[in-house]
């Protein structure tokens, strides 16, 4: 057997065909998996359910939680997988979440530069730049001028980290709580936290810069 | 360091401290089948059949051309069909007569939904 090229199929004919090649490899996967009762008829549906209510929504839930309720914070920087399994949030068998709080010291920034390991069970799949060469390679070596490219000026008084994701280590940012937020509710705190603020890549918006955008 | 030596410093995937251009913010809807690649990889991995360094290492076997040029999810669901095959679970014929079936199915103006 070939490991390194594609099967050696009699190669369907596109031009016939309203499926893509690839979709079509997919498809036959998964009906033989089916068929051989590897995976069950179901399973990819009821997985597909799963992975469509993992949103950032949820991740904006815990870092409004966080800002507002101190005892949380704690146990959440100190345990993240069971601080974020008090909102039913359930992390794969043994993976770790590490949550990186952003502080007027620190600045955290998360890659993977290996593949696109993320805290998909916060955050949902990640965007495409995430898993990109750019961002990937240059997140690590040069990350205040990756910052800036998202229109994020770090002064030079506050430290970049920038954490490196695997398999069994996921990283989730606790950004700022942004100013004149003082009377905000955890809902509305909630709505200022967006996907790339949890990357790091931006920092959580303030309600005026909210109010712009609507 | 000779251009040999140079080529193993880095597996193909492997892209931390390199040199590349500006991040482009670029984002795509998803495709419904590299959603379901997606959930096969989770379901394939929760039933103990491929974990997630099988599936880096699989990716990585494909070598730095076909790495280089297909997409995201094409290269997932190569690296399954070849990693299926190592493990018994398929071969190489039955997945390409199935792909045949799959796609004279999906041809003309008869698409079967199912």
């Amino acid at each position: 057997m070939n490991a390194h090229a594609h099967p050696h199929t009699p190669v369907p004919d596109p031009g016939n065909s309203t499926l893509g090649y690839y979709e079509i490899m997919e498809t036959a996967v998964r009906e033989l998996l089916v068929a051989k009762r590897v995976i069950g008829a179901d399973e990819i549906r009821r997985m597909l359910e799963v992975m469509d209510s993992r949103t950032p929504a949820l991740g904006a839930k815990v870092v409004a939680r966080a800002w507002v309720d101190p005892e949380f914070r704690a146990r959440l920087l100190e345990k993240g997988r069971a601080a974020v399994g008090e909102f039913g949030i359930d992390l794969f068998e043994n993976t770790e979440l590490i949550v990186l709080q952003n502080t007027d010291k620190v600045h955290n920034l998360i890659v993977c530069t290996l593949c696109s390991c993320y805290p998909r069970e916060v955050l949902g799949l990640p965007p495409d730049w995430y898993k990109l060469k750019p961002y990937r390679a240059r997140a690590v070596k040069e990350p205040r001028a990756v910052l800036a490219e998202f229109g994020t000026v770090i002064p030079d008084d506050v430290e970049v980290r920038v954490s490196d994701s695997t398999s069994m280590v996921r990283y989730l940012v606790l950004p700022q709580r942004p100013p004149n937020t003082e009377n905000f509710g955890e809902e509305q705190l909630a709505s200022l936290v967006t996907r790339d603020a949890m990357i790091g890549v931006v920092k959580a918006n303030t309600p005026e810069a909210k109010e712009r955008t609507r | 360091m000779t251009q040999t030596e140079n080529l193993l410093r880095q597996l193909p995937t492997e892209l931390g401290g390199l040199d590349a251009g500006p991040v482009e913010r670029v984002e795509h809807e998803y495709l419904p089948w590299e959603k379901r690649c997606h959930a096969l990889a989770n379901v394939l991995d929760i039933r103990k059949i491929v974990n997630t360094e099988e599936k880096r290492r699989g990716i990585e076997s494909l070598g730095g051309e076909i790495v280089g040029k297909l997409t995201y999810y094409e290269r997932w669901i190569i690296a399954f069909a070849n990693i299926l095959f190592q493990k018994q679970i398929l071969t190489p014929d039955e997945l390409a007569r199935k792909m045949e079936e799959v796609s004279s199915r999906s041809s003309g103006d008869t698409v079967r939904c199912d």
